[in-house]
C-alpha cells in the first residue's frame, strides 16, 4: 500500500463460486481515499461478480470486506449503500416517464413527505450544484441522451452520500465529449477525498484517468499497479494472458482447396445506428473469400452483434453496401440472404435461433421447410419434416428417441450442435458463426471447431465471431479486431502477437478507427 | 430416451416427487377430468348449502339437455357459435395474439348480415352468401384496427379488441331499437324478421353447426399440413426466431388476426340467419367471451376446441334448465370459473410424477 495505513475500501481473499465455476478466487483489492481505481479484465474475468459482492448483491464464500478498516457484512444492497458504496450499472435503473427530479427522489428516505414538483426541482438543483453534476431537474428521463441519463444516475448515487462510486463500463454508451465531461466530474469527486472504481476494458481511457490499475483474469487478480508504472502493452498482455496455447492451425485438407479469387461477401462503409441514434457500426469494410475463415475478435458489445445481423440480412443498414458475389443485397430480406446460401449460428440460440416451446422437428426444419422434400407447393409434410429432423439430429449427435419433444428439453450443447448442423446445411457460400462455443464444454467446442474447418475445406467462407483468442488464432486465416463499432485492423494469426491483438481490442494502436480495407 | 427430470423437489421416505418438463397425455387427461368433476362437486356442494337437492337437479339437467331430442337440439344451437368464437380466439392465440374482441366482431358480423338481409332485395339463395360475406367483412373490419396497431405500433391487442366490444354492442342496440326497429311494430326492441334463413338439417339445428365443424377441421389441417401453418406456429412460439427464418412476422400476424375476426363475424351471421332471425340487443349472448374459455381449455389442438365448445354449450344449457327450476343462473358462471381454475391447477400437477427411489 503506498497511501496511508487504512484505505477506504479493502477486499481480502474474496472467493465466490457458482455451480461449476469459480467466479472469483482469493482476490485482494485496496482503494484509497482520493483514488480512481480501474478494474481491467475480459468478459468473465470476475469484475462484475467482485463488484456485486462489494455492493451487497452477492455474499462472498470466503474473504472479508473492510470499509475504513472496519469489517462489514452486506446482507443486501441497502447495507452497502448505507456504508457509502454506490454503483452505476451499465443499464440504467431509471424510470423513463418520470422527471429527473422525481427519479432522484424515488425511494429515498430524505424525500419530503409532501411532494411538490417545484420543491423536488429546487432540491435537485441544489444537490446537483453542490456535487458539480449538471442536470435539468424538470426534464423527463426518456427525453435525455444516454450521457445525460448517466449523469442523473450518478447524481442519484451521490445524493445518497456515496463515498465510493463504482461505474460499470461508463463510457460504452458515451460520445468522446460526454466521456471527457464524465471524467472531469469524477476528478472533482475524488478531489474531495472520495474514491471511484472504474470497470473498463478500454486501455487508453484507463491510462488517462486512473491512479491505480488492477487486472483480473479468470477470477484472479494478476496485477495491481500504479498507472505511472504501467504501459498499454503490458496491460494488454496481462488482460489477455500469455499462456495461450498455439496449436498448429487445424490441418487443411490436401491439396488445399484454393480460396476464391473474387470475394463472396463484401461490406463497404456499413453504418448502423440503434433506435436512439447511437452509432453501433461506423463505416465497417470487410471482404471474405470462399474457403477461408475470417475471425472477428473483440470484447463483446463492440458491434459484433450488429455485424452478424448485417451479414445475415436481419437488420437494415443506415448506409453502405452489402455485396454478395458482386450483387447488391443492401435492401434484401433475411430470407433472400438465406437463399443466397448464408447460414447463421446466432449469438443467443434460445432467443433467436430456436423456438424453445416447439418440437425438435419443428426447430430442425426451420431453414428448409419451404423446399422439397419438407413441403411440396403449399403443403407441409410432417413425415418428411421428421425424416429431415432425424437426419440433422444424427449429424449433430443429438440422440433422442422422441423428436416431438420440445427443444427446450435438450441440453445447451445439444441445442447448439443442432443449430450448427441445421445452418451448415444451408450455408453453401457463407457461414456466420457468432460465439459458437459459448457455454459449451471442451468436447462440444472441439466438434464445433471441426464443423467450421469442414465447411472451410468445402469452399465456404466462414466468419467466426468470438472472444476466445485461442480459438481464433488456431482456426482463422485472418483476424479482424473490432472496437466501438469499427474494425481497428486485421492481423495474420501466424505472425500476430497477443499484445498487438490486445491493443487493437482496447481501441489502441490506431486512434482513428481505420476500416479494414478502403475502397479505391 | 425420456426427458430427464428437471429438478427434484421433495424427498419423502423412499418416494420422491419429480417435475417433468413434458406431461404425459394420459396424466393431462386424468387431471382435466378430475378438474371438471371437482368443479361440479364444488358447485353441487354450494347448491346443497342453499337447501336444494343437487342430485335431483342433476337428473333433471341431464334429462333436459342430453336426455331428450329437444335438449340435444338446444345444445346443437349453442355449439355452433361457441365453436366459431372458440376457433376465432384459438387461431389468434396460435400466433400469440389475444383476441378478447370476438364478442365485438360477432356483433359486427351479426349487424352486417342483418343489414344485408333486411335491406337488400333478392332471393335467399343469393342473399345468404352475401350476408355471410358482409358478416366476414364486419368481423374483419372490427379487428383490422387492433391488428394493424399491434403489428406496426406494438399496441396491445388485449385492450383495443376489448374496448371495441362495447362499441359494437352499443351500435347493435342503437340500430335494433332505433333506425332498424321493426316498422310493423310487432317485434319489441328488435328489427323485423329476417326472412332469409339458413336451412335446418335436424329439428331446429341449422347447417351452421356442420359448417363450423368443417371450418375447425380445415383450420386444423391448415395449421398442421401447410407451409403457412408452420410459419404461424413458428411466429407464435418465437417471433425473433421466425424473423431469423425469413418469415414476414407482421404480415402473418395481421392475416391471422383478420382471420380470427372473420370467424367471429361468421358466428354472428349464423346466429342471425340460423337461430334468432332478428337483430336485437344482446344477440352476442357472451359467446365471444365464452370463446376465450373454449380456446384456453383447448390449448394447442383443434379437437380441443370442439370438445371445449361442446362442454361450454352443455354448461350454458344446464344453466337455462336450472333457471327454470328457480336456481340462480350465476351458478353456471361460477362453474365455468371453477373449471378454468381447477384445469390450470391440474395442468401444472400433471407435470409431476411420484417415483420410487432405488437403493437405500
Amino acid at each position: 500500500m503506498t497511501d496511508g495505513p487504512s484505505p477506504m475500501v479493502q477486499l481480502r481473499g474474496i472467493t465466490k463460486t457458482f455451480p461449476g465455476v469459480v467466479a472469483c478466487e482469493n482476490v485482494d483489492l485496496a482503494v484509497g481515499h482520493g483514488e480512481i481505481h480501474a478494474l481491467l479484465g475480459e468478459n468473465g474475468a470476475g469484475k462484475s461478480t467482485l463488484m456485486n459482492m462489494l455492493t451487497g448483491i452477492y455474499r462472498p464464500d470466503a474473504g472479508e470486506i473492510l470499509i475504513d478498516a472496519a469489517q462489514k457484512h452486506f446482507a443486501a444492497p441497502a447495507d452497502a449503500m448505507a456504508a457509502g458504496i454506490g454503483m452505476v450499472h451499465q443499464h440504467f435503473k431509471l424510470v423513463p416517464s418520470f422527471t429527473v427530479a422525481e427519479n432522484i427522489h424515488l425511494g429515498w428516505d430524505r424525500t419530503p413527505v409532501l411532494v411538490r414538483d417545484a420543491d423536488l426541482a429546487r432540491r435537485t438543483r441544489e444537490l446537483a450544484a453542490g456535487l458539480g453534476v449538471e442536470v435539468r431537474p424538470d426534464a423527463r428521463v426518456e427525453e435525455l441522451s444516454t450521457g445525460e441519463q448517466q449523469r442523473v444516475e450518478i447524481l442519484r448515487v451521490l445524493s445518497r452520500r456515496a463515498r465510493l462510486l463504482i461505474l460499470d463500463e461508463p463510457t460504452a454508451v458515451l460520445t468522446p465529449k460526454e466521456a471527457r465531461d464524465l471524467f472531469k466530474t469524477l476528478k472533482i469527486f475524488v478531489g474531495r477525498g472520495n474514491a471511484v472504481i472504474l470497470i473498463s476494458h478500454k486501455l487508453d481511457e484507463v491510462m488517462g484517468v486512473a491512479d491505480r490499475i488492477t487486472v483480473l483474469r479468470g477470477g484472479r487478480k494478476v496485477a495491481s499497479e500504479m498507472t505511472r508504472d504501467c504501459s498499454a502493452g503490458m496491460l494488454a498482455r496481462l488482460m489477455v494472458g500469455h499462456d495461450i496455447l498455439r496449436n498448429a492451425p487445424r490441418i487443411r485438407s490436401d491439396p488445399t482447396p484454393p480460396m476464391t479469387a473474387a470475394p463472396v461477401l463484401q461490406l463497404r462503409d456499413i453504418v448502423v445506428t440503434d433506435a436512439v441514434g447511437t452509432i453501433r457500426l461506423g463505416g465497417v469494410c470487410l471482404e471474405v473469400h470462399g474457403g477461408e475463415i475470417l475471425g472477428v475478435a473483440g470484447v463483446a458489445g463492440n458491434g459484433q452483434k450488429e455485424l452478424s445481423q448485417v451479414l445475415t440480412g436481419m437488420s437494415r443498414v443506415n448506409s453502405g453496401d452489402i455485396l454478395l458475389a458482386g450483387e447488391d443485397y443492401s435492401r434484401r430480406s433475411a430470407r433472400e440472404f438465406a437463399e443466397f446460401g448464408i447460414g447463421h449460428i446466432p449469438e443467443n440460440r434460445l432467443h433467436s435461433g430456436l423456438a424453445p416451446a416447439l418440437s425438435i422437428t419443428d426447430n430442425s426444419v426451420m431453414r428448409e421447410y419451404r423446399r422439397s422434400p419438407v413441403s411440396r407447393r403449399a403443403w407441409y409434410r410432417p413425415g418428411r419434416a421428421r425424416a429431415l429432423a432425424s437426419c440433422i439430429a444424427a449429424a449433430a449427435a443429438v440422440r433422442v428417441a422422441d423428436l416431438s419433444m420440445p427443444v427446450a428439453n435438450l441440453s445447451g450443447g445439444n441445442q447448439q450442435r443442432l443449430v450448427a448442423r441445421r445452418e451448415m446445411r444451408i450455408a453453401t457460400r457463407v457461414l456466420v458463426a457468432a460465439y459458437p462455443s459459448r457455454g459449451l464444454d471442451v468436447g462440444a467446442i472441439d466438434s464445433m471447431m471441426s464443423y467450421l474447418a469442414e465447411l472451410r475445406d468445402s469452399g465456404v467462407a466462414v466468419i467466426l465471431i468470438s472472444e476466445e483468442l485461442e480459438e481464433l488464432l488456431n482456426l482463422c486465416d485472418r483476424i479482424a479486431v473490432m472496437c466501438r463499432g469499427a474494425i481497428m485492423g486485421t492481423v495474420d494469426p501466424k505472425t500476430a502477437s497477443i499484445e498487438e491483438i490486445g491493443l487493437l481490442m482496447a481501441g489502441q494502436g490506431t486512434f482513428e478507427p481505420k476500416p479494414l480495407e478502403r475502397r479505391h | 430416451m425420456s426427458p430427464s427430470p428437471s429438478n427434484v423437489d421433495t424427498d419423502v421416505a423412499s418416494f420422491r416427487i419429480q417435475r417433468h418438463p413434458t406431461p404425459r397425455k394420459v396424466t393431462t387427461l386424468a387431471a382435466r377430468t378430475s378438474a371438471v368433476a371437482l368443479a361440479l362437486l364444488t358447485a353441487g356442494a354450494a347448491l346443497a348449502l342453499t337447501g336444494a337437492s343437487p342430485w335431483a337437479l342433476v337428473r333433471e339437467v341431464v334429462a333436459d339437455t342430453v336426455g331428450s331430442s329437444f335438449g340435444l337440439e338446444d345444445l346443437g344451437l349453442l355449439v355452433s357459435p361457441l365453436l366459431l368464437t372458440g376457433l376465432s380466439v384459438w387461431v389468434a392465440l396460435r400466433i400469440g395474439a389475444w383476441n378478447i374482441g370476438a364478442e365485438g366482431q360477432f356483433n359486427a358480423g351479426a349487424l352486417a348480415a342483418a343489414g344485408v338481409g333486411l335491406y337488400v332485395p333478392g332471393s335467399t339463395l343469393f342473399l345468404l352468401p352475401l350476408m355471410l360475406l358482409a358478416a366476414i367483412g364486419g368481423g374483419v373490419l372490427w379487428i383490422a384496427g387492433p391488428a394493424l396497431a399491434r403489428a406496426y405500433a406494438g399496441v396491445s391487442e388485449l385492450i383495443t379488441t376489448l374496448l371495441l366490444n362495447f362499441v359494437a354492442a352499443l351500435l347493435v342496440y342503437w340500430l335494433a331499437t332505433g333506425p332498424w326497429l321493426d316498422p310493423g311494430g310487432r317485434a319489441l326492441g328488435s328489427t323485423a324478421r329476417i326472412v332469409h334463413e339458413i336451412p335446418e338439417f335436424w329439428g331446429s339445428v341449422h347447417w351452421g353447426l356442420p359448417a363450423a365443424l368443417f371450418l375447425a377441421v380445415i383450420l386444423g389441417a391448415v395449421l398442421n399440413f401447410t407451409r403457412w401453418g408452420y410459419e404461424i406456429r413458428l411466429c407464435g412460439a418465437n417471433p425473433q426466431a421466425a424473423r431469423y427464418a425469413g418469415i414476414p412476422v407482421r404480415r402473418r400476424l395481421v392475416v391471422v388476426m383478420l382471420t380470427s375476426g372473420a370467424l367471429a363475424g361468421t358466428a354472428g351471421m349464423f346466429e342471425v340467419a340460423g337461430t334468432v332471425h332478428h337483430l336485437q340487443g344482446g344477440i352476442s349472448n357472451n359467446f365471444g367471451y365464452l370463446g376465450i374459455m373454449v380456446a384456453v381449455l383447448a390449448r394447442r389442438s383443434t379437437l380441443g376446441v370442439v370438445a371445449g365448445a361442446v362442454f361450454m354449450a352443455l354448461l350454458l344449457d344446464s344453466g337455462t334448465v336450472l333457471a327454470t327450476r328457480g336456481v340462480d343462473v350465476s351458478i353456471v358462471l361460477a362453474v365455468t370459473g371453477l373449471v378454468l381454475l381447477y384445469t390450470a391447477i391440474g395442468d401444472e400437477v400433471a407435470h409431476y410424477r411420484i417415483v420410487r427411489t432405488s437403493g437405500p
